[in-house]
């Protein structure tokens, strides 16, 4: 019975592993040469080698953010999600051939992406993609680009319709019982990842497909981008949550301890679907077209967005002391010492979340509407995300990594000293790189430029030089690098390993504070997706309406219409955003 | 709900801080003054600005006492004014910007200022700074915009008012001619 | 160690861990024979250290709250600093 129970998740679920095994192996793939452009790109920006056409450049920038941030950590999140669907619900997954179908679309999708990004490296060939992970319209890729898109967003709704599905059906047999936690935080996000993918896909199928195809002859370059943010802010959330529910639910028994607060976490959760999505138009502060009260309102709703942030922070961090201090530790800060740093799963996650608060600093600077003008578009932003896509989510998953892929091969890791080596690395390697980029990006130095060397004039540093923030960007960018090889490496290895009895310890302890504390509001999914969509609807109805009506229309090209948006309008929706933002902080 | 007296003094600290942050930004609008790049511009047909009265020949124009509108149009991988011409303005003025891109999304950065804008193609930028000294500032866009976006640069000379004025009368004549 | 119906999935017993977890790796020196890697590359066997239970009523992260405290200060200061010093001390900023 106990030894039952105790059975790997590979002995348990074989086919749901097999599932979970493939994500995994295209996430790293496109790792792998994620990182190698990324090398490339260090190193050619920096001047420090060339060994690309400058024109080049921009093809690798392209692959490097479409195969870091979408390809390797949706796969990841999707081999993550399906395992926790399982592990949590205790239940295989209804249909094997229907994962397989989300699997096989989502590779074909991306596939199709990666042809067209990669095409641009061969002459003659005719297909490019040279537009960057954001494909700001009217510049133009390949039609494939954009059908690879597509397919691959699609691929990611059956996945959630895969996971919605096990939990109606254990519903079924558990009447009235909480949702269990991982469940709930995987539900919780797939509901925003529907929200904030309708942006993209009215994107791209209605004007990016047609105009790549000829079918329409222009769209409307504000009307795409501004879709494209709508969709690519909580993108980051879609990065960012399954690291979340890492700290959140292994991170602490990795610890020796346990969750702090289940209901907490799901409050933190909620606050993630309520306002990841009514937000995007931060990232379109220097936009013209877009009136200051709209990205006013933005603002307000970002800077709330920081509250389930700083509220993770405290519970992540509480229950890393839980099991610090049932290990032995003591004192105000001695107990840090009493971590189980020799676990690279543990001290990677942990690295993961120092980075993270540097990051989150980072981000409030974004989130600042006027702020922007100090550091927009310039390398600050690189330096941000890499300390948080780039470290909290990338750093956590191979962190994970070690704790899961035992997991799901029945192995062994193959090395506990490279893994820790290689989570060491990582962290070395980003404080180098990003502090580097922050400073540069101060100094005006532009992100997504092969060669940020200009004939007029020079840029200058208040501290340092350029070729000290040069050399840190390259050196840093390298480690990075070869932390990646190393990481593959060792999860090539411990995948050929033996056959192991106890691969890992997969058991995870009851949270301290239990959900059954909780008031069971929180577990009412359709009323939470309800004031979600309320909240994008205010967020967006206004602004969408205006740069239809002033930027000539749907597909752009006619005739301007001066601008002339309500005041009185404007200040209504402000006060009635900064009301549910109130509301929805007392609920908290 | 049970929380932790801890969790319960940290929420209402992090509160206080977003609180806080978007009362700093208040105050730099409100208070500094600072403005922000939005919709007063207006939009234009990007498929005919050459014929349009302003952006069709782009550059500076006097508007009032120590009052200009400058004119810009970004396109692969120039500026006009910019790049073959520096943009000039005299020291001690006004002068209110207004970019628009011809071809894709562009930047407009005043190297290590606050002057930062997006140059959108059907969109104006319009906004105002003031140049007090004389200096050289240089000019980059900040947004990828093709394969030779890292050539694209400038340069914004702010002169003194005499040199100014006599540079811009020729300008003046040049144009009647 | 309470089980409660939130726990998830059948995730091990707990009652037979809570006597596991009493700070002795038992179960993986015993089952680790010498044809595989050291127990050392098992992840995730931090529990093995566990040297007391704390419970709920018994637990006060006061040494989270002393972190979360100085990071606190850190970010308003390095706030103060960026608004004020690097950003409205710059020579051109947009004011209409």
């Amino acid at each position: 019975m106990a030894t039952a129970s105790q059975r790997t998740f590979v002995d348990r679920f074989p086919d749901e592993a097999a599932v979970v095994k493939a994500n995994f192996l295209v996430a790293f793939v496109a790792l792998g040469i994620g990182a190698f452009f990324g090398l490339v790109q260090t190193l050619h920006r920096t001047n420090i080698v060339r060994v690309i056409d400058s024109a080049d450049y921009y093809t690798m920038l392209t692959g490097h953010g479409v195969l870091l941030a979408i390809v390797f950590t949706i796969f990841f999140l999707c081999g993550f999600f399906h395992w926790a669907i399982a592990r949590s619900l205790d239940r295989p997954a209804e249909s094997k051939l229907f994962s397989w179908a989300w699997f096989g679309l989502m590779t074909t999708g991306s596939a199709l992406a990666a042809i067209a990004i990669l095409g641009g490296l061969v002459p003659n060939l005719g297909i490019s993609a040279d537009v960057l992970f954001t494909f700001y319209a009217p510049l133009q890729a390949h039609p494939i680009f954009y059908i690879g898109l597509a397919m691959f967003i699609v691929a990611t709704w059956l996945a959630g319709a895969d996971w919605f599905l096990s939990y109606r059906v254990w519903r079924k047999d558990h009447e009235g019982e909480r949702i269990p936690l991982q469940t709930f935080m995987v539900l919780t996000t797939m509901i925003m990842w529907y929200i904030a993918t309708i942006g993209v896909a009215v994107s791209v199928v209605f004007f990016l497909i047609p105009w790549s195809l000829g079918l329409i002859p222009s769209v409307n370059p504000l009307l795409t981008r501004t879709l494209f943010w709508y969709f690519a802010h909580p993108i980051v959330y879609f990065w960012l949550m399954p690291a979340y529910m890492m700290w959140y639910t292994i991170l602490p028994k990795l610890s020796g301890g346990r969750l702090f607060s289940d209901p907490l976490a799901r409050v933190v959760f909620l606050l993630f679907l309520l306002l990841s999505t009514p937000v995007g138009i931060h990232h379109q502060y220097l936009d013209p077209g877009i009136a200051e009260g709209f990205k006013f309102i933005a603002m307000t709703n970002t800077m709330f967005l920081l509250l389930p942030s700083l509220l993770t922070a405290f519970t992540a961090v509480a229950s890393m002391e839980h099991g610090a201090r049932q290990r032995g530790g003591e004192g105000y800060f001695r107990w840090l010492g009493a971590l189980p740093w020799r676990d690279p799963a543990f001290t990677g996650m942990a690295f993961a979340g120092i980075l993270f608060a540097a990051g989150g600093f980072s981000g409030m600077i974004n989130a600042g509407m006027n702020i922007n003008y100090l550091i927009h578009n310039t390398l600050w932003v690189p330096g941000h995300f890499h300390l948080t896509v780039g470290t909290a989510v990338a750093l956590t998953m191979m962190a994970g990594s070690y704790w899961l892929v035992p997991q799901l091969t029945g192995t062994k890791l193959y090395s506990r000293p490279i893994g820790l080596l290689q989570v060491t690395m990582w962290f070395i390697g980003m404080v180098f790189m990003s502090n580097a980029m922050h400073r540069a990006g101060l100094a005006g130095i532009p992100r997504r430029t092969a060669e940020p060397q200009y004939q007029n004039f020079d840029f200058v540093t208040p501290i340092g030089s350029i070729f000290e923030l040069r050399v840190q960007i390259a050196l840093g960018g390298t480690l990075l690098f070869l932390s990646v090889v190393l990481f593959l490496f060792n999860m090539l290895l411990t995948s050929l390993g033996e056959e192991s009895d106890r691969p890992v310890d997969e058991y995870l302890p009851a949270p301290l504070s239990g959900a059954e504390g909780s008031p069971r509001i929180l577990d009412n999914l359709t009323m939470w997706t309800g004031i979600a969509v309320l909240l994008v609807i205010l967020a967006y109805t206004l602004p969408v309406a205006a740069i239809i009506q002033n930027g000539g229309g749907l597909f752009g090209g006619g005739l301007p219409v001066p601008a002339t948006i309500s005041a009185g309008l404007d200040l209504a929706t402000t006060a009635l955003t900064g009301a549910v933002n109130t509301l929805v902080g007392v609920i908290a | 709900m049970e929380i932790h007296a801890y969790e319960k003094l940290w929420l209402a600290l992090a509160l206080v801080l977003i609180v806080g942050f978007i009362g700093t930004i208040t105050y730099g609008a409100a208070g500094a003054g600072i403005d922000m790049i939005d919709d007063k511009g207006g939009t234009v047909d990007p498929t005919t600005l050459d014929d349009h009265p302003k952006f069709g020949d782009p550059g500076i124009e006097k508007t009032g006492e120590n009052q200009y509108d400058v004119y810009v149009v970004t396109r692969q991988f120039v500026f006009e004014p910019g790049t073959t011409q520096p943009i000039r303005v005299p020291e001690g003025s006004t002068v209110t910007f207004h970019v628009t891109a011809a071809d894709v999304i562009h930047g407009f950065e005043v190297v290590g200022t606050n002057a930062n804008t997006m140059a959108i193609p059907g969109q104006v930028a319009e906004f105002t700074v003031e140049f007090d000294e004389p200096g050289e500032y240089g000019l980059l866009c900040n947004e990828y915009c093709g394969s030779g976006h890292h050539v694209m640069e400038g340069k914004l000379v702010v002169m003194e008012q005499s040199e100014f004025d006599s540079w811009y009368e020729q300008q003046q004549q040049e144009e009647e001619n | 160690m309470a089980v409660d119906s939130t726990a998830e999935g059948s995730a091990a017993s707990p009652a037979l861990r809570a006597d596991g977890s009493g700070g002795v790796p038992a179960d993986a020196a015993t089952q680790n024979s010498s044809s595989e890697p050291p127990v050392d590359s098992i992840v995730g066997t931090a529990d093995d250290g566990i040297v007391r239970q704390i419970d709920h009523d018994d637990f006060d992260p006061v040494g989270t709250l002393v972190l979360v405290l100085i990071y606190m200060v850190i970010l308003l200061s390095m706030w103060v600093f960026m608004y004020f010093i690097e950003f409205l001390g710059r020579g051109l900023t947009v004011v209409g």
